[in-house]
């Protein structure tokens, strides 16, 4: 990972990326670790840390659910799966998200215009 | 199947984490959620070819600062009033089932012996022990969701198989006797009893074997 996304820039979007990755099907805290990973083509590592407190706060705040997986070997997993609270919320993140992104271009690369003078 | 070194490495980092946090249920099961899938990643870094020791330190120094989650048990451990309301549905329940439990083996046992004392014959008699087995399974389920100040409540589906695996075990008792007496063959009756009970011992053993450790640790 030569380019680094600054932690400022992704922590406003932890809970948009999880609820990308519900979405589209249940899962368990590594899978979902290692789906990120991948998602980003192995340019960003959400960390452990990092997941196990959102998930903590998106199922307090009743955008997903959790239930117990019945795996006898190894221990068992914990699943989440996205409510449809949480499908709501993630349209409108991403729509936020589309609308910041345009502005935020403007904003750093969009050149001054002197015409008076 | 059996605890190996790895597993027990995990769990005294797991416990080591949270050492000090006040015990409560979501402790309990964040640590199992925690100490899973640890030991799946674990798992893929000895695929990609780290031996055991190098792979567990890079799993557990990979994980981020973990101390913002350990404040919030260590709240959640705090707060014995939220943990009641967590655990008092679930409790009521329990102790519910307990009751109905009892009082269905005891009409078991009572109408089991009224109709031997009435002198019917015995195949007649032990019809009515079938309330014993259900009893037996339900006391079963409701003793391993309910949550003591010694352990933790098992998970529901866990506990469902535990009461089917003894309920099978106590109701080859019952088909033994009931075959056995209707027959007055011992065979049928052994033969009967067998079926029931080795599903029953099988899967009982399948679940002993593959338990977690849910007694809480002395604070």
């Amino acid at each position: 990972m030569e380019n680094k996304i600054s932690t400022d820039l992704i922590r406003g979007h932890t809970d948009t990326i999880i609820l990308n990755v519900l979405r589209q099907g249940d899962s368990y805290g590594y899978q979902i670790y290692k789906t990120i990973i991948e998602l980003s083509k192995n340019q960003y590592e959400l960390k452990e840390a990092t997941l196990y407190t959102a998930f903590r706060r998106l199922e307090k705040e009743g955008s997903i659910a959790s239930y117990w997986g019945d795996e006898t070997q190894g221990g068992r997993r914990k699943y989440y799966r996205i409510t449809e609270d949480g499908s709501a919320r993630y349209e409108q993140y991403k729509k936020e998200w589309k609308f910041a992104k345009e502005i935020l271009n403007y904003l750093i690369e969009g050149g001054i215009e002197n015409d008076e003078k | 199947m059996m605890r190996n070194s790895l597993d027990k490495k995990v769990q005294a980092y797991v416990d080591g984490l949270f050492s000090g946090v006040g015990e409560s249920q979501q402790l309990f099961d964040l640590k199992e959620e925690l100490a899973t899938n640890l030991k799946e990643k674990i798992a893929d870094y000895k695929k990609d070819g780290m031996d055991e020791s190098a792979a567990f330190k890079e799993a557990v120094s990979s994980m981020g600062d973990l101390s913002g989650l350990v404040d919030d048990m260590r709240e959640v451990g705090q707060n014995k009033a939220k943990q009641a309301v967590y655990s008092s549905m679930t409790e009521r329940i329990a102790v519910a089932g307990l009751i109905t439990g009892i009082l269905l083996i005891l009409f078991g046992v009572l109408t089991t012996a009224m109709l031997f004392f009435m002198g019917l014959q015995l195949e007649a008699v032990t019809g009515t022990a079938i309330f014993v087995v259900f009893g037996v399974a339900i006391i079963v389920y409701s003793a391993l969701t309910r949550e003591t100040s010694k352990k933790y409540a098992m998970n529901k589906v866990r506990a469902i198989l535990y009461a089917v695996a003894v309920g099978l075990v106590a109701f080859s008792l019952f088909v033994a006797f009931t075959t056995g007496f209707a027959t007055g063959e011992m065979y049928i009756a052994i033969s009967s009893f067998m079926i029931f009970f080795i599903i029953g011992l099988g899967l009982w053993l399948g679940l002993i074997f593959t338990g977690t450790d849910r007694r809480k640790m002395v604070a």
